[in-house]
């Protein structure tokens, strides 16, 4: 009996798919379905198949005939295949398909081509009814993770290579033969000639070229116009004697450097003779590269006072920033953006002991909180404290005051900097939080022993603490004791666990995620803190002694035994979300603003929906574990 | 229906056809006319193909029918239709029809395509074939001048577009065939501004009347 038409047709597709992978493999009843409710369409050359604008695709596509390409729609979308075209047997668009998503490629055939197309439905029934092509398109979707992070390396690198122009020697950055006068030119000739030039500063040389003065643009209203300076005289008496010069072999990082520690705009550039080879100015820097981390870091060191400071805050802000776009991963950023703003904070320190001459104080500088535990974004609040030793024969009183208004001058010029102030005065110019040693302990004491709300709240911000700056031997001792004293305090660590479940990861049971009012998912108070939070208590229980969450994680799960996957799992879970918050905040600048931590899941693109998903899905389990530990 | 349906019709012995089968013809007869003008994406096509015991209209015997649906401007395998002629002709061919409907047909070769099935509908059925038909034999040279402007066989066009089927001299193998040719064909058509079947049954004659002198 010979078989019906469309039996004939489909058991052509059939085996044609069954040349590919994961079609080879899937199973009778699955490829069956598939080869039967597959269409054929023809896309000629140059045609879109399919775009993101075309809202949630309405249907799989897997290439019969001809090639494919699929390009990103964003700069800083996840990557479906990136550039390599799709041949025969390639289906698309994965992931947009199963979550229902627009695709955020865009598909062009670059030949005639023909696709089978599979209705969106029947795609997701299929995943139902095969395990093989579920699991093929679970893996599908990990490997564009894996593809984007491969992209970011790639990015790194790109990095890397720009950071090499600012090893470039100055003498390669001149553009034009050097301008100079004599000093004896009528001021008068020597500004017509900056005028008509259009030069921002003149130079001052000998006969033999060697520069002797340097005037600006910027010294003139105060040198000229406001004392009404006399013209015709010579320009030697006006201009700035013995400028600042660096060798043409000095390097444009050395020249940028020497710029931030003077605060100059000019510097000239000099041969071996110390004759004038040109003028580099902090714009010829600029456009050579914006901002790059090691000049960040030497402007900190560098910097004499809090507006040097400041100004590097703010390029600490615009790196993060740029980094945040690039898509680096959130561990690597998180941890970046810390030991900047601990540079930040230490030079800070160091400037208002010379200031409050303190310099024979024994000291630790405490941070507590997300600082402390390495977890800054771009808009923390300060939360610090001090430790400090009162040495014998020195009135104890006397001492606090004076470290206290030490204490406020650092707290005023943090803020200065970009960290506001704590509005719950967790700073150490709080006199509660400027405390000896032994008082420290006393009060973790109190609160492991009697741990009413305000206790566990206090334990949740203080037990993060991590020392800045200062003696790092007070940290150390402090952490050893609580570790020993919280483990052994298991009602202690149960009430901790009680509060830690009282939030619940946002997943719905119908919906993907439970949403407040305006539709979005605050991802500090229930995404992060679920995290932070049990990795807290098993860090005390355990007594590991880092203050940070992925190091908890990691530590203590290892020596609760936990499998090392599951392990990277929840970790990578945390990370995701800690970039999704940095992420929304890098598009809203705006410091402290309400928005910050809040990001809409229906904005997220299917693939960052999908993970995370998967990611707060982490927090449950990890929830989960602690529920079961204590019995609640 | 025409005079011509009706006449032949009337003139056509039908009492020995089953109760099914007449009312699926008087179904078939109901149907409406397709619209010609509108847009390739919301035309049924419905191509056809036969496999006969030679190519004599007068003398060969009709073997097999095939026919596949192109709907939404995508082939659809599930759409489609395949069966001999014996033991029992009437069955075949109305079981055709009704896949058919109103067309338009596409078909490769009209002339003997047609022929063969017109008399055996007739014979068969009391039927004449009126369906608005679009012939790739002519239209494909009419859309692809650049690589042949005059008739060809179809095997030409199957290797120049590397058009793959499971089975060719075959009803439906062919049709599969013929059926991604018109898929290509209206690709081109819709690039040529050519948007309706009407379009493509205008340029068809255009073409013939061009090529014939």
């Amino acid at each position: 009996m010979p078989s019906t038409a469309p039996e004939q047709l489909t058991a052509t597709i059939r085996e044609f798919l069954q040349r590919f992978q994961p079609f080879n493999r899937m199973e009778a009843e699955a490829i069956t379905f598939l080869a039967a409710h597959l269409k054929l369409a023809h896309y000629p050359r140059g045609s879109e198949i399919l775009t993101p604008e075309m809202g949630p695709p309405r249907c799989c596509h897997i290439v019969a005939r001809g090639q494919i390409q699929s390009r990103q729609a964003g700069a800083t979308a996840v990557t479906e295949h990136a550039m390599v075209p799709l041949g025969p047997g390639e289906a698309f668009p994965i992931g947009a398909i199963a979550a229902q998503r627009p695709s955020t490629n865009t598909y062009i055939a670059v030949e005639d081509s023909f696709i089978y197309q599979l209705a969106a439905d029947d795609f997701l029934k299929l995943m139902l009814m095969s395990p093989v092509f579920h699991l093929f398109c679970t893996q599908y979707i990990a490997d564009l993770l894996v593809q984007s992070r491969q992209q970011l390396q790639t990015t790194f690198s790109q990095r890397a290579a720009e950071q090499q122009t600012m090893i470039t020697p100055l003498g390669e950055l001149l553009k034009r033969e050097p301008v100079f006068v004599s000093p004896n030119t009528r001021t008068r000739a020597a500004l017509e000639t900056m005028a008509n030039l259009r030069i921002g500063c003149m130079v001052i040389a000998d006969q033999e070229r060697r520069p002797l003065g340097i005037l600006t643009l910027s010294d003139i209203l105060p040198r000229v116009v406001i004392p009404g300076f006399d013209l015709e005289r010579p320009i030697s008496a006006l201009m700035t004697p013995n400028p600042r010069a660096l060798p043409a072999t000095a390097s444009a990082y050395d020249a940028t450097l020497e710029m931030a520690a003077h605060k100059f705009r000019h510097l000239l550039v000099v041969d071996h003779q110390e004759r004038l080879l040109g003028v580099i100015s902090e714009r010829d820097l600029f456009s050579l590269q914006r901002i790059s981390l090691r000049q960040v870091r030497a402007t900190i060191e560098g910097a004499s006072g809090v507006d040097t400071l400041q100004r590097a805050s703010m390029d600490i802000r615009h790196l993060a920033l740029n980094l945040v776009a690039q898509g680096i991963a959130a561990e690597q950023l998180t941890r970046f953006i810390s030991s900047l703003n601990d540079a930040l904070t230490r030079r800070i320190m160091e400037l208002e002991i010379d200031r409050h001459e303190l310099h024979d104080l024994e000291y630790a500088w405490l941070a507590f909180g997300s600082e402390g535990r390495h977890e800054q974004t771009l808009s923390t609040d300060q939360d610090n404290g001090l430790i400090y030793v009162c040495p014998e024969g020195t009135d104890k009183n006397t001492l606090k005051a004076r470290l206290l208004k030490f204490a406020k001058d650092v707290n005023d010029s943090l803020a200065a900097c970009g960290f506001p102030l704590c509005t719950g005065n967790i700073m150490a110019s709080n006199p509660e939080l400027c405390l000896t040693y032994d008082e420290w302990q006393r009060r973790f004491e109190d609160w492991i022993r009697e741990p009413d709300p305000q206790a566990l709240l206090n334990a949740s911000i203080f037990f993060d603490f991590r020392v800045l700056a200062g003696n790092e031997q007070f940290g150390d001792t402090l952490r050893v004791w609580l570790n020993r004293a919280a483990s052994k305090n298991s009602s202690f660590l149960m009430m901790m666990a009680g509060n830690a479940l009282q939030v619940s990861p946002p997943l719905g049971r119908i919906r993907d995620f439970v949403v407040e009012d305006d539709g979005s998912i605050d991802l500090k108070k229930s995404g992060a803190r679920l995290f932070v939070d049990v990795a807290r208590i098993l860090a005390l229980r355990t007594e590991v002694s880092s203050s940070s969450t992925v190091q908890r994680l990691r530590q203590a799960g290892l020596r609760l035994g936990m499998p090392p996957e599951e392990l990277s799992a929840i970790v990578d879970g945390f990370n995701f979300i800690q970039l999704l918050r940095l992420r929304s905040q890098h598009l809203n600048t705006e410091h402290g603003a309400p928005g910050d931590n809040k990001i809409n899941p229906d904005k997220l693109n299917e693939i960052d929906r999908r993970i995370l998903k998967e990611a707060l899905r982490q927090a449950r389990k990890l929830q989960l574990r602690l529920k079961l530990d204590y019995q609640l | 229906m025409n005079w011509l349906t009706r006449m032949l019709f009337n003139r056509t012995d039908l009492s020995s056809l089953n109760t099914g089968l007449r009312d699926a013809l008087a179904h078939w007869h109901s149907l409406a006319q397709p619209e010609l003008g509108k847009p390739h994406f919301e035309t049924r096509y419905v191509v056809l193909n036969t496999e006969t015991s030679g190519f004599n209209a007068d003398r060969d015997a009709l073997l097999n029918v095939a026919g596949i649906a192109i709907e939404s401007g995508v082939l659809v395998p599930a759409s489609s239709y395949a069966a001999e002629l014996m033991p029992d002709a009437a069955t075949t061919l109305m079981n055709l029809l009704t896949f058919c409907g109103r067309g338009p047909a596409v078909l490769f070769n009209a002339a003997l395509n047609r022929s063969m099935l017109e008399r055996g509908l007739e014979k068969h059925l009391g039927v004449a074939l009126d369906l608005p038909t679009i012939d790739l034999y002519w239209l494909l040279p009419a859309l692809f001048p650049e690589h042949n402007n005059r008739p060809v066989k179809l095997s030409y066009w199957v290797d120049l577009f590397g058009v793959e089927t499971f089975k060719r001299q075959h009803a439906l193998g062919d049709a599969f065939a013929i059926a991604q040719l018109m898929l290509i064909a209206k690709s081109r058509a819709i690039q040529k501004g050519l948007a309706s079947a009407q379009n493509l049954i205008d340029l068809e004659q255009t073409h013939r009347q061009w090529v014939r002198p």
